[in-house]
């Protein structure tokens, strides 16, 4: 009964509609913050995270905010960061396309404690592959070291939940979540795991040309893993830097005007070195 | 014999909770209207509501002081001298921040 239910759930996750190796990068500096002195910059890029290309076009955003539990006991709230995003031109081999930037300011951001910030964009055609994609993406930071609500689900219709901390990780570290399809989780379905190999040259709003890492083999650069059948993964990553994480075609809307969609939940995670 | 690991478990869980690491974390902001903002917690997610914060001069003299609310915050005036903010809880528990380090 187990096998079967094995081989249904890998079937079903083969068989739904997805885009594969796509990630919406957000990406910070520093996701572990002492103390904020100043604002806080931020890059919301939509790229093929190990490769750095190709790299979409992205319209603003339908939401971006964060979500933060400031003491214990007390509820979570959101503060909308929309009005702080702009609209940049990101540099591509094949010429710009449009990606976004938030400077946060620091008294927005400045309390200590734990600040999930998620963006939930349009609906993107990748006419390509004949589908919407639409990328639930979240990172976390911390500031203080105060934990706050780091392991709280947001209620996103595709959503990783995070099992570990994703901002105080060292090299080597294991990463666990949870695969969440409107808050329940979803077994044996894929997770795209890939390292962000381009870093990002945030001064001319473009990826760096040389990757950190050359893969000997396709597999390495979108490494695929399932979830197990309470929706939970674990990924070993051996490197510092960041790490994607996309359960691709989770969410529960399946069409948009008319044409597949996939509702992907991405989860950012940063990974540092052991100090010398 | 389930009963017995149940008892375990439960004694194993309580022993947990009062081993954790317990660091504590302070930290002032200034609010650029005359008034700070200080905030405490602990580094396992506990509670520092009720924590005594206290504003001290050069000299140790005691000019304001709060507690720590539900948000683990609290708020007082800036002072015009020198001074620094003292967060105590317990004798290895205790921070303090430098006036001057407060922005």
């Amino acid at each position: 009964m187990k096998i079967k239910s094995l081989f249904v759930g890998m079937l079903l996750a083969l068989a739904s509609i997805q885009a594969s190796a796509h990630f919406i990068v957000m990406y910070t500096p520093q996701t572990a913050i002492n103390r904020v002195t100043d604002d806080i910059p931020m890059n919301i890029v939509f790229t093929h995270a190990f490769a750095g290309g190709p790299t979409m076009s992205m319209g603003k955003p339908q939401r971006f905010y964060y979500s933060k539990r400031q003491g214990v006991g007390t509820p979570s709230e959101e503060v909308d960061l929309m009005p702080y995003l702009e609209e940049i031109q990101w540099q591509t081999d094949g010429g710009n396309v449009s990606a976004w930037e938030a400077n946060i300011p620091r008294n927005v951001m400045r309390s200590v404690g734990d600040y999930q910030i998620v963006v939930e964009p349009e609906p993107y055609l990748e006419s390509g592959e004949g589908l919407y994609i639409q990328q639930f993406a979240k990172v976390m930071i911390n500031v203080g070291g105060v934990p706050g609500n780091w392991l709280e689900t947001l209620g996103l219709p595709a959503e990783i939940e995070a099992l570990n901390k994703p901002y105080a990780n060292w090299t080597g570290a294991v990463f666990r979540g949870i695969v969440l399809s409107d808050g329940i989780p979803v077994p044996y379905t894929q997770v795209e795991v890939e390292y962000l190999n381009h870093p990002l040259d945030v001064e001319n709003r473009r990826f760096q040309e040389q990757g950190l890492i050359n893969a000997p083999h396709p597999s390495l650069e979108a490494q695929v893993i399932l979830t197990n059948e309470a929706g939970e993964f674990s990924f070993a990553m051996p490197k510092a830097g960041w790490w994607g994480f996309a359960a691709l075609s989770v969410g529960p809307q399946r069409e948009h005007n008319g044409m597949p969609l996939s509702q992907d939940a991405i989860l950012w995670v940063q990974v540092t070195d052991l100090p010398e | 014999m389930r009963m017995t690991r149940s008892y375990l478990l439960l004694i194993l869980l309580a022993l947990g909770s009062q081993s954790h690491a317990h660091t504590p974390l302070f930290d002032c902001f200034d609010n650029s209207d005359g008034t700070l903002t200080c905030e405490g917690g602990f580094s396992d997610g506990a509670s520092a509501e009720g924590i005594l914060i206290r504003v001290v001069d050069a000299q140790g003299k005691v000019l304001q002081q709060g507690e720590l609310d539900a948000r683990g915050s609290v708020k007082f005036d800036r002072p015009s001298g020198e001074f620094s903010v003292v967060f105590s809880a317990g004798d290895d528990h205790s921070i303090t921040i430098l006036g001057d380090d407060i922005v």
